[in-house]
């Protein structure tokens, strides 16, 4: 439990530190950091694979492409700031709200004694009953996900593709 | 169901048959399969099924939304005109392709059974769109309107799937039916009996931001002129009538199967939010100068008449939005093919016109397009002896039905605004009319004539005889 | 746990040791040379002098380097590649494996992966064209390659039904709890179960692994950065890549995970494919090779005899890193995408069809 609670703080400070570092650069590698946290959540939550996927997917496949294109982009010189006080006094009023909003909304809630035991099952996060419930109750969202990816992927070439006379910047 | 599977693998075949360098075969080979997926979205008619593990459900509801998505389809794709002869810069195949895949995504929309299809099927559709939008690559505002719909887009996908997360943590369930259970017999109403209640409340607003993000209801329409702006004409149609329709049937799904208990709760923003999408999408397309855009937030208006109905929850809203979505569809399809060849044939320096004057003599040369361009403006302001008006009625007829004295009061602000439509619908008929103007005969293509042959006479019809298809619906 | 913790970590200091001997050694034979010969015998103590002499350089810091960045990269690389050790299975018994989570090599995957963070960190922090641009090579590279090695890895993991590597281990000789058929075909009826040996390696089980085992082998060159896929650090035109402006004990740092790296891949491609820590020996008859020279699982002799067995077949694969690398020629950038994008993903997916005929033809 007291692991719970210094892996809890440091996802939230960590989770902080990509809002409010300056460095684009720092901001992404402190979102991964975060993802690490969350895996370690869901290691103590014996979600093993879901640990797994998280990491390999967003910690080094999708934040990799993050940091590429930053990197490529070189956002160090930080161009002046567009929005007005306005702007930003309005945003941080809604976004406020909504963190109250959503701090009173839970405050509620009682989360219990802990896992009920007669219910627990410790191999509910492993792979095979992951599949189990993935390739049978959740077919279909699975198997219309393709079209998904495959639709971002025919639509990337196609807007990808360089063309005869495209001005390459 | 069969439809989805069909379209599915219909997508992927247009996509093989880019391989044949025949760009004339697309265009018809596709108007084939939506016609296809038509009769197997048919032939389930009267029967209520649950497919794949209760993870959609089809009725005759959901038919129907099904078939109003699949025509206005069929619509779009028969004014596309191949998208050309420019073998170099546009790839009909691949847009053809994406635009089945993207109805897949709408036909997802409206028969959905489980949170998770809803979230796949808004995100397929909406991929999809941000696609098409950024096809016309050489075009900078096309760029910008792919971009800018893409980052908002996915923010309001990104919220609403956090509603759905806190929608599952309070009530334990994806299926919409399974939330509506929770929802009455947990008393989640009653903050009080029921400490998840909150969370609910949270969930529904979130999943709310996303779904009227997609219909482009105030205050969440600020992408809505620049994105149907800068998209490629036909793509504006597919999204303002395809798009638009699917996003209303869900909400309106989601609203009335799982959350009717705590109407007081999204009823009262609703309101609001109605009023505010028929003011601003009324009164902003009077000052507009660009046909196209004036269309944009006219389609933001239309959402909120459309709103009202999904608020009043009468025993004929089915039949209502059903009827709404089909009139505006096709008046807005036929007005998109006038704009389109009109703003092609009056193009300066390569870049289409799309002004109201550009409508400037419509009628000397070209008295069909005149014509059709009429009836769909008045369809859309709702003029009698249109579909458009009967529209509007059965509405407003569902609005003063409702006991609440709330609904007269919006009543009265969309008959209102309708008046103020009428003002915006008749610039370009008074342009096509009264205006000089030195425009050519445009020859049309004999489908391109067909379809808008096809339209003007279904919102003729429609407004002279609605017990036709409202008997249906 | 702890026993298991500090054998790797011994053995990734030693495998340096060893791994940049041999490699000068084997490089000076392949080109009709000495290599090192002037410390100790053979040049067998240049490797203690060379150490020596990193340990006493200065650790530079370029001026306009984004400082905590450069200076926490090497450990996260280093972290990275040592946190895969965990899970894999040194020996038979629970002493010597570091973690007998379930997940297993799917975590090793996951891990590895993350080293590529510390590459882009190292080369965007030194602020120096070569090291971004070795950084951007290393990472596309890298991220290509995972899709052939994960594959080739899940058709092993298909045909064994678990993530463990340490049941992957098992069941590849005489201790396996399972029947082995020859080659794995049920309908042949020649169980082999008690032959063990290389007869019930996997690579030996199911045939057409032969194939894998090779997709498997480049793409974990190319994990490694090793020749012939060393444009990250192609010294003829990055000078030394993403490592450019390391000096001392933070170049000896990366140096060091780079072999830790060789090393964890061929321990890998040992378990998955050549029989783990089992013996190579089949019992014949009565003269009981097999059982010879392998001890009892959980006995002093079963550890012992497993370990060797499992690092001489990973030094063998080392050895075999070391001839390609020096024996290839480097690859252009394009016929390297070629090579994972074109060749090596459509051979490991009709891999993935096949494994999962086959595992239906062995139970």
């Amino acid at each position: 439990m007291q692991f719970w609670y210094f892996l809890t703080a440091l996802t939230l400070i960590s989770a902080l530190m990509v809002v409010l570092s300056k460095n684009p650069i720092h901001s992404v590698l402190y979102l991964v950091f975060t993802f690490f946290c969350i895996s370690g959540h869901y290691v103590l939550l014996n979600a093993q694979f879901l640990m797994a996927v998280n990491i390999i997917v967003y910690a080094g496949a999708i934040m990799v492409l993050f940091l590429f294109v930053i990197m490529m982009l070189d956002l160090r010189r930080n161009s002046p700031d567009s929005k007005t006080n306005l702007t930003k006094l309005a945003g941080a009023v809604v976004g406020g709200t909504v963190l109250v909003i959503f701090i009173a909304a839970t405050r509620k809630i009682n989360l219990g004694t802990g896992a009920d035991n007669a219910f627990y099952n410790s191999q509910t996060g492993m792979v095979e009953n992951l599949g189990q419930i993935l390739y049978r109750n959740y077919l279909l969202p699975f198997e219309l996900v393709s079209i998904l990816f495959f639709v971002a992927m025919v639509g990337a070439v196609m807007l990808g593709k360089r063309e005869a006379g495209e001005r390459n910047f | 169901m069969n439809a989805i599977i069909a379209l599915s693998l219909f997508g992927i075949t247009n996509l093989f048959l880019g391989f044949l360098n025949n760009r004339k075969i697309l265009l018809p080979a596709t108007l084939l399969f939506v016609l296809i997926a038509f009769g197997l979205n048919l032939a389930d008619w009267n029967h209520e099924y649950y497919w794949f593990h209760n993870m959609l459900k089809t009725n005759n509801l959901s038919i129907n939304f099904t078939s109003i998505i699949l025509v206005a389809t069929a619509l779009v794709v028969a004014i596309s005109r191949g998208f050309g002869n420019d073998e170099e810069h546009t790839h009909p195949a691949e847009y053809y392709g994406i635009l089945l895949f993207s109805v897949v995504g709408a036909i997802m929309m409206v028969t959905f059974q489980s949170l998770f299809m809803l979230f796949v099927g808004i995100e397929i559709l909406s991929v999809a769109m941000y696609v098409l939008t950024g096809s016309d690559k050489r075009n900078l505002r096309s760029n910008e309107a792919a971009l800018k719909y893409f980052l908002m887009g996915s923010f309001a996908t990104g919220i609403m799937l956090f509603g759905i997360a806190l929608v599952y943590g309070a009530t334990g369930s994806f299926d919409i039916n399974g939330i509506g259970n929770m929802v009455n017999q947990a008393k989640l109403q009653d903050i009080m009996l029921n400490p998840y209640g909150p969370i609910l409340y949270g969930g529904i607003i979130l999943i709310f931001v996303g779904l009227l993000f997609k219909i482009s209801a105030a205050p969440f329409h600020f992408w809505t002129p620049d994105v149907y702006d800068g998209a490629p004409s036909i793509f504006t149609a597919f999204m303002s009538t395809v798009v638009k329709t699917a996003g209303v049937a869900a909400t309106y799904r989601l609203l009335s199967i799982s959350f009717p208990a705590v109407y007081g709760l999204w009823g009262n923003p609703l309101v609001y939010i109605t009023c505010l999408t028929l003011f601003i999408g009324n009164i902003t397309a009077v000052y507009q100068q660009s046909f196209k855009r004036m269309l944009a937030y006219s389609s933001i208006s239309h959402a909120g008449y459309l709103l009202i109905t999904v608020l009043a929850k009468t025993p004929t809203t089915n039949s209502s939005i059903l009827f709404y979505s089909l009139a505006y569809s096709i008046a807005t399809i036929s007005a998109f093919a006038v704009l389109m060849v009109v703003s092609e044939a009056q193009s300066k320096s390569g870049k289409p016109d799309e002004s109201f004057t550009a409508l400037n003599g419509l009628a000397t040369n070209n008295p069909f397009l005149a014509f059709v361009l009429t009836v769909s403006m008045l369809s859309l302001a709702g003029i009698p002896l249109t579909a458009g008006f009967f529209g509007k009625f059965f509405i407003f007829a569902d609005a003063f039905s409702n006991v609440s004295s709330l609904f007269k009061t919006i009543a009265v602000v969309a008959i209102l605004m309708s008046t103020v439509g009428i003002y915006y619908y008749f610039k370009p008929i008074i342009a096509a009319y009264l205006k000089k103007g030195d425009l050519e005969k445009i020859e049309l293509s004999p489908i391109y004539k067909l379809t808008l042959i096809i339209t003007t006479a279904l919102t003729i019809l429609l407004g002279i005889a609605p017990d036709l298809v409202k008997n249906i619906f | 746990m702890f026993v298991a913790l500090l054998i790797c970590l011994s053995l990734v200091l030693a495998n340096v040791v060893i791994g940049v001997y041999t490699e000068r050694k084997v490089s000076a034979f392949m080109q009709d040379r000495l290599g090192p010969m002037v410390v100790g015998k053979y040049g067998s103590l240049q490797l203690i002098a060379d150490l020596v002499k990193l340990l006493l350089k200065e650790d530079i810091v370029p001026k306009l380097a984004d400082k905590w960045l450069f200076l926490a990269a090497p450990c996260m690389i280093f972290v990275a590649i040592f946190a895969g050790f965990a899970v894999i299975p040194l020996g038979p018994g629970e002493y010597l494996q570091g973690s007998q989570a379930q997940i297993g090599v799917f975590y090793l995957l996951a891990i590895v992966s993350i080293d590529i963070i510390g590459v882009l960190m190292a080369g965007w922090s030194s602020n120096n064209k070569y090291s971004l641009l070795g950084a951007m090579r290393s990472v596309a590279q890298i991220v290509s390659y995972e899709i052939p090695l994960g594959l080739s890895v899940l058709c092993v993991v298909m045909v064994s039904q678990t993530l463990n590597l340490q049941e992957i281990s098992t069941q590849q000789g005489i201790f396996s709890g399972h029947d082995n058929y020859l080659f794995g075909l049920k309908s042949l009826g020649i169980d082999v179960t008690q032959v063990g040996g290389f007869l019930t390696w996997n690579i030996f089980r199911v045939p057409f692994f032969l194939g894998v085992f090779i997709i498997f082998f480049i793409a974990s060159l190319a994990e490694c950065n090793r020749a012939p896929f060393d444009l990250p650090e192609a010294e003829s035109e990055l000078v030394g890549g993403f490592h450019t402006e390391y000096s001392g004990m933070r170049w000896a740092l990366i140096f060091l995970s780079e072999y830790g790296m060789m090393l964890l891949v061929s321990v890998l491609g040992v378990i998955l494919f050549l029989g783990g820590w089992n013996s190579p020996f089949p019992n014949i008859g009565s003269v009981k090779l097999a059982n010879w020279t392998s001890g009892e699982p959980g006995s002093w002799s079963g550890a012992i005899w497993g370990f060797v067995w499992l690092l001489a077949k990973a030094y063998m694969l080392i050895f075999v890193q070391m001839w390609v690398r020096w024996t290839f020629p480097r690859l252009r950038v394009d016929q390297l995408m070629y090579l994972t994008w074109k060749v090596l993903t459509p051979f490991s997916i009709l891999a993935v069809f096949l494994s999962a005929i086959w595992r239906m033809l062995m139970i």
